[in-house]
């Protein structure tokens, strides 16, 4: 009898169901999921926020309540000031608590003079609030004659000092006098004590100027030809919505994360961890439908955390009282019509989100792995979400499909009252897209067979010189970590010219050349060195192939053409910032006064021998084993692109790179990515110097203005050498030395 | 029945190179053997396994469960094998019954086939005390109890087991010995594989000898102590594995 006959066709989609309904039961009875998804949002926020808005008020309430001390030079000074202080309006038993401005209107009917405002500011420390309080409704204080006003406020021995210059004004003089309010602005009291203060003088000297008008007849509106106010159109809800708009995306992004973390790393790292996964494997389900499940439930984990999130936030903030903190007591109106939207768009951002994790994840043998890998996710997922948050980034061009800032920006419009539904479309649109490519990859790394049970090394071995083999290329991980080094060092080396002033001529050639061998050449080949790597493999310095020589030929004559051509087009599209422009100008005329040949060794053999021994050369070599050719020599080119700090240029270097990499994957040598690299610097920085080979192809057709379009003719020719040039890569790559590896085919016997 | 052609899995090396861990294997188990597997550490003995239970793809050779490809039809053929290592885990926060169910309903058993298969192995393996507790909390023997029902829980004709009893006390091992036995009888091909020389000598009539990844000796035991002028399995051992190393020396 045969057992299968009793199995019954499963379908996908009941396979899947199954799947997801037994992971979400396993996730959540894991109590670190529980703690990062329920816990986190539904108690920690609501008691952070009170307890700070609690110890704010606390602050606030110490500070105007305490007695501040004053200096003055003189006995008289000192009763002068004291006689202020007390007949200050705000200061009246009967009237206290209300603003000495609104007195002195009310019963003068004169308009608001200079003074600081009621202006309201989004965020305030108890400390700011204080400060801008005291100056309607100063602390008490007590005064104190000095012979040095300046050295007791330094010394500390006094909150604040008065000093006058000349006479104490009174009613009946005519004159001016000076009054120097002296203060430490790095302490917070000096500043309350000092604003109480400015507040006193500056309602006597209201009330000393009115007495003056009245004496001589004359309306307020003679010495006030323009009185300003404000009308601020915003209703309290839209106000509260761009106060929401400013923290909540960030919070739905975190805590997307935070939410799928654990269920991203114990679904993938922690079941081959635990040894489940071989079981799993085992039984009679496609990979694909695995992750899928694994998929559709850290997604809802991520979905509940940001939702639980969300709805603590507004809990909190509506019926916490912390909005009209916000507002500064002004009405706070939570917008609730866009909250749906909100809603809407956190489906999209946690399947990227999700399907980001597991394909990090899926990549990882181990639970610490797996966290180790998660930190630049987040970080990943920060940076444009903090794009997204300045304040004058509009959903507008790129930045409707840029990922993560898309959605940041979205939401705050959405808070914001504004609904543009081709956006919300695009947005919707583009982030399903990324997650989608995201999953596929997730897919894709979650069934590889070196993944699933290549077994991981002792960490003593990661960091020991003794421990290392000697290889003949380095690991994808020894690869990123001098890839890692070396941009940081460049960072960090290029700031430090730039601070040092040095922006031109010989002596910052000098400079950044020498940047580039020490980051590029000496230093990857130190951790060649010390990882014991074989430099001649590792930095491919095998001799050239004339097949590849001749590619590298049709690359060098032609790449800079497209550049140039491709710049045009940009610049057309998206036109760069008028100050990156002028700073381009500057640099290309101190540029054109340099020798060609001076320019042509710092700007295109430099670079050339050191960029491609470190990019074709060492990451190539160490990438190529795990992500494979394509992979590999994408990845170099986005990180060449980038080393290049210019959003300008990204595009050409990048597409340069993947042009560069392509020789040296089929030609296994650096020596053609070199030339071709130094072909194309080195035209490019000649083809515009009137000393270079500017006149040369002038004559040749070549445009004689900066601003003119390259002839079609041109643009042609290059594109087909180009063309050419990769036939070449692909048609006769060499063939001898199989170190590349074959990829392990099924065989079929017979 | 399990027929294997010529297997042969190639790794490649992170710096570059490649490994052969298993070369060219050829053998048969016929429904109703236990055939044993013996080699020592890193033999391939482990990498040939996964390759027959279709967690690898082989880089050359076939292997036909049933008739079957695993690599045409790995699905299919996945629904006869019945797995088990000494390491594979258990879900720690589920209940053996919910892990059950969940393999069940992976391998396609409908809910009351289901039901009645799992009432059938709970009842042989005395699993009763343990079905609602949560797998975490089980002792080492429970666990391989709820391991065993796992890999049985569709009936396979086929049981693959990779060191089964590695780590387990006197108890588990006789457990999962009279399992082993227990399937044979019921006309199951099982492909045993071990350190455990007492178990093949016990078990198997056949068996084979995996060294560097390559098939050195296979056949009756009998035969093999008759080629080797042995007769405790260990020297048959000893002599082969040193008999192949000559051979690598040379």
């Amino acid at each position: 009898m045969c057992f299968w006959n009793w199995l019954e066709p499963m379908t996908r989609y009941s396979r899947i169901n199954t799947i997801w309904r037994k992971e979400l039961v396993d996730t959540l009875r894991d109590r670190r999921t529980v703690i990062a998804m329920v816990l986190v949002p539904l108690v920690l926020y609501p008691a952070l926020m009170l307890g700070s808005l609690q110890a704010f008020e606390v602050q606030v309430a110490n500070l105007v309540t305490e007695e501040y001390n004053l200096a003055v030079e003189s006995e008289e000074v000192k009763r002068w000031l004291r006689r202020l202080i007390d007949s200050d309006p705000a200061r009246q038993e009967e009237t206290a608590g209300k603003p000495a401005e609104e007195l002195v209107e009310e019963s003068q009917a004169a308009p608001e003079l200079g003074g600081e405002g009621k202006k309201s500011s989004l965020k305030r420390t108890g400390a700011q609030t204080a400060k801008t309080g005291v100056y309607a409704n100063p602390p008490d204080y007590k005064i104190w004659v000095v012979p040095d006003v300046g050295e007791a406020v330094t010394e500390a021995f006094v909150h604040a000092g008065v000093l006058l210059e000349g006479e104490p004004p009174l009613p009946g003089m005519t004159g001016s006098t000076k009054v120097l309010v002296a203060y430490d602005e790095s302490d917070i009291r000096s500043e309350i004590a000092a604003g109480g203060v400015q507040g006193v003088l500056d309602r006597a000297n209201l009330r000393l100027l009115l007495q003056r008008l009245k004496e001589k007849n004359l309306d307020t509106a003679f010495v006030q030809p323009i009185a300003r106010d404000e009308w601020n159109v915003a209703t309290p809800e839209r106000m509260a919505g761009a106060i929401l708009g400013m923290i909540v995306p960030l919070i739905l992004i975190v805590m997307t994360i935070t939410g799928a973390i654990y269920p991203a790393i114990d679904l993938t790292a922690g079941e081959r961890e635990r040894g489940t996964l071989e079981t799993l494997m085992v039984a009679p389900v496609p990979t694909v439908d695995l992750i899928a499940g694994k998929f559709i439930v850290v997604t809802l984990i991520g979905l509940m955390s940001a939702v639980l999130n969300l709805l603590s936030v507004g809990g909190t903030i509506y019926f916490g009282g912390v909005g009209s903190l916000f507002t500064r007591g002004a009405e706070f109106v939570f917008p609730l019509s866009a909250l749906p939207w909100i809603l809407l768009l956190l489906i999209p951002l946690a399947v990227m989100f999700s399907a980001l994790l597991l394909a990090v994840c899926s990549f990882a043998r181990s639970f610490k792995e797996a966290q180790n890998y998660i930190v630049p996710v987040m970080l990943a997922g920060m940076i444009p979400g903090v794009v997204g948050i300045l304040p004058g980034t509009r959903l507008e061009g790129a930045i409707m499909i840029m990922p993560v800032t898309n959605i940041v920006v979205l939401t705050r419009e959405l808070f914001l009252g504004r609904f543009d539904y081709v956006a919300i479309f695009l947005v919707v649109l583009s982030t399903s897209l990324y997650a989608g490519a995201a999953v596929a990859v997730a897919a894709k790394l979650f069934g590889q067979e070196a993944v699933l049970f290549a077994d991981s090394g002792s960490v003593k071995t990661v960091f020991q010189r003794r421990y290392f083999k000697p290889r003949a290329v380095p690991s994808a991980a020894q690869a990123l970590l001098v890839i890692t080094l070396a941009y940081s060092l460049n960072f960090y080396i290029q700031q430090a010219i730039g601070k040092s002033g040095l922006s031109e001529g010989l002596r910052y050639l000098n400079a950044v050349a020498l940047t580039i061998i020490v980051v590029f050449a000496v230093g990857p080949w130190f951790a060649a060195r010390y990882m014991r790597v074989n430099a001649t493999s590792a930095f491919k310095l095998a001799a050239p192939d004339p097949r590849g020589l001749l590619a590298a030929l049709c690359f060098g004559c032609s790449t800079w053409i497209l550049a140039l051509r491709w710049n045009e087009i940009q610049q057309r599209l998206l036109p760069m910032d008028s100050n990156v422009a002028r700073m381009l100008e500057q640099q290309f005329a101190w540029l054109m006064d340099i020798d060609p040949l001076t320019l042509v060794f710092f700007l295109a053999v430099v670079p050339a021998l050191c960029e491609e021994l470190f990019f074709r050369g060492y990451a190539l070599s160490g990438l190529r084993a795990s992500l494979g050719k394509t992979g590999s020599v994408v990845v170099v080119a986005i990180a060449f692109g980038m080393a290049h700090y210019s959003a300008q240029r990204m595009v050409t270097t990048t597409a340069l790179g993947l042009l560069l990499g392509l020789l040296v994957v089929q030609y296994r040598s650096i020596w053609p990515a070199m030339i071709a690299h130094f072909m194309h610097n080195a035209i490019s920085i000649t083809a515009n110097h009137p000393a270079g080979l500017k006149p040369w192809l002038t004559s040749l057709g070549y445009p004689d203005a900066a601003d003119a379009s390259l002839p079609g003719m041109w643009v042609l020719a290059a594109g087909m050498l180009v063309t050419i040039g990769v036939l070449i890569c692909f048609v006769a790559p060499r063939r001898e030395h199989p170190v590349e590896l074959p990829r392990p085919q099924v065989q079929t016997s017979g | 029945m399990i027929r294997i052609e010529g297997l042969t899995k190639v790794f490649p090396n992170p710096d570059g190179s490649e490994k052969t861990a298993v070369d060219r294997v050829s053998f048969q188990v016929e429904p109703g053997e236990i055939y044993g597997l013996l080699g020592p550490n890193g033999a391939g003995k482990t990498t040939t396994l996964r390759m027959i239970s279709g967690l690898l793809r082989p880089s050359a050779g076939r292997v036909f469960l049933n008739g079957d490809d695993v690599t045409d039809e790995p699905e299919t053929v996945k629904h006869r094998i019945g797995y088990l290592t000494s390491n594979t885990g258990l879900y720690a926060r589920l209940t053996p019954r919910e892990m059950l169910e969940y393999f069940a309903t992976l391998y396609g058993l409908s809910k009351p086939r289901a039901k009645s298969r799992i009432a059938e192995l709970v009842e042989w393996l005395g699993m009763d005390d343990f079905l609602a507790l949560r797998c975490g909390a089980l002792s080492t023997g429970q666990k391989q109890r709820t391991n065993i029902a796992r890999a049985l829980i569709a009936n396979p004709t086929i049981l693959i087991m990779d060191e089964p009893t590695l780590g387990l006390d006197v108890l588990s091992n006789r457990l999962i010995l009279e399992m082993i036995r227990t399937q044979a009888e019921a006309g199951k091909a099982v492909l045993l594989s071990t350190h455990a020389l007492d178990e093949i000598e016990t078990l198997c009539r056949r068996m084979g000898l995996i060294h560097n990844g390559r098939l050195i000796a296979e056949g009756d035991l009998d035969a093999l102590r008759e080629r080797t002028g042995r007769q405790r399995l260990s020297d048959v051992f000893l002599e082969l594995v040193g008999a192949d190393d000559q051979v690598f020396t040379d």
